[in-house]
């Protein structure tokens, strides 16, 4: 059997995986200047990914009936991952970052890739609330049967 | 034998329920737009569903009298899930076209309420019916 929860379940794990996105975008883009980090050295740009697991929270499968929602599968964040890329280097003596040659470490943000992942993080999550709304209207129009 | 509910009204039941799945297979399949290695799913039932009601009279013996059973019109009650094949595969792995769940999604949810609407009117005509002594 199937009902409406698990579709708002599912929707709503991918709402909170491209939040989770939202969350290191930002976090990139406000860090793009960082040279200080508590483990040393400048910022490291952040990613997430994404896994997708089945979805078990369901009535049936608590109670351990045979319930085909397994094939319905949900959206997790596994990891965030740090971006290995090496460093940008600009020279500039007076920083207090500098190295001995007068070279500074900044974060390897490109604001550009920032940006254009932002707008698809924020495209997702829509189509996100755009499957909500119509879980929600189908589910309160099933309610209005024989009135 | 005759039923309060008829064939038609257990057709849509059905469907609705269908449609159910349907809609939560493309909410998973949104869901996981970007998730590496996702494989689009998809769900078939409007042939098992004709099968089933048999639309065009082939598979089930007619019902000449009353105490007659009808037989070979089972309701359909198990909907056939799989990965959809044809579709292009992502650089990441995943074959999920965004543009086509959500239209998918869409035009489910108005067939959803299209149906819905059918047994409402299922209903009223009953409850006239019901209601013509008064």
């Amino acid at each position: 059997m199937s009902d409406f929860l698990s579709g708002l379940r599912i929707s709503g794990s991918g709402m909170a995986a491209q939040r989770a996105r939202m969350n290191a975008i930002s976090s990139n883009i406000a860090n793009i200047n960082t040279t200080k980090t508590p483990e040393g050295g400048p910022y490291r740009r952040k990613d997430v990914v994404f896994e997708s697991t089945a979805d078990t929270q369901s009535f049936g499968q608590i109670l351990g009936a045979n319930d085909p929602r397994s094939d319905y599968q949900q959206v997790q964040v596994s990891d965030v991952i740090h971006d290995k890329k090496a460093p940008l280097l600009k020279y500039d003596p007076t920083h207090p970052d500098a190295n001995e040659e007068g070279y500074v470490a900044y974060p390897n943000v490109n604001l550009m890739e920032e940006m254009t992942n932002m707008m698809q993080a924020t495209r997702s999550y829509e189509a996100n609330v755009q499957a909500i709304q119509a879980t929600k209207d189908m589910a309160l129009s099933a309610l209005e049967i024989g009135r | 034998m005759s039923n309060l509910f008829d064939k038609t009204t257990d057709a849509l039941a059905t469907s609705l329920q269908m449609r159910q799945i349907r809609h939560s297979v493309t909410a998973s399949n949104i869901a996981n737009a970007e998730t590496p290695h996702y494989h689009a799913k998809k769900v078939d039932f409007e042939n098992a569903l004709a099968a089933a009601l048999d639309m065009e009279g082939t598979q089930g013996l007619s019902t000449t009298h009353g105490d007659h059973f009808a037989i070979g019109s089972k309701p359909v009650t198990s909907a056939d899930i799989y990965e959809n094949p044809d579709v292009a595969v992502n650089n990441d792995g995943n074959t999920v076209d965004l543009e086509k769940e959500m239209s998918a999604l869409a035009e489910n949810s108005i067939l959803y309420k299209s149906a819905l609407q059918l047994i409402n009117k299922k209903m009223a005509s009953l409850k006239y019916a019901i209601s013509e002594t008064k």
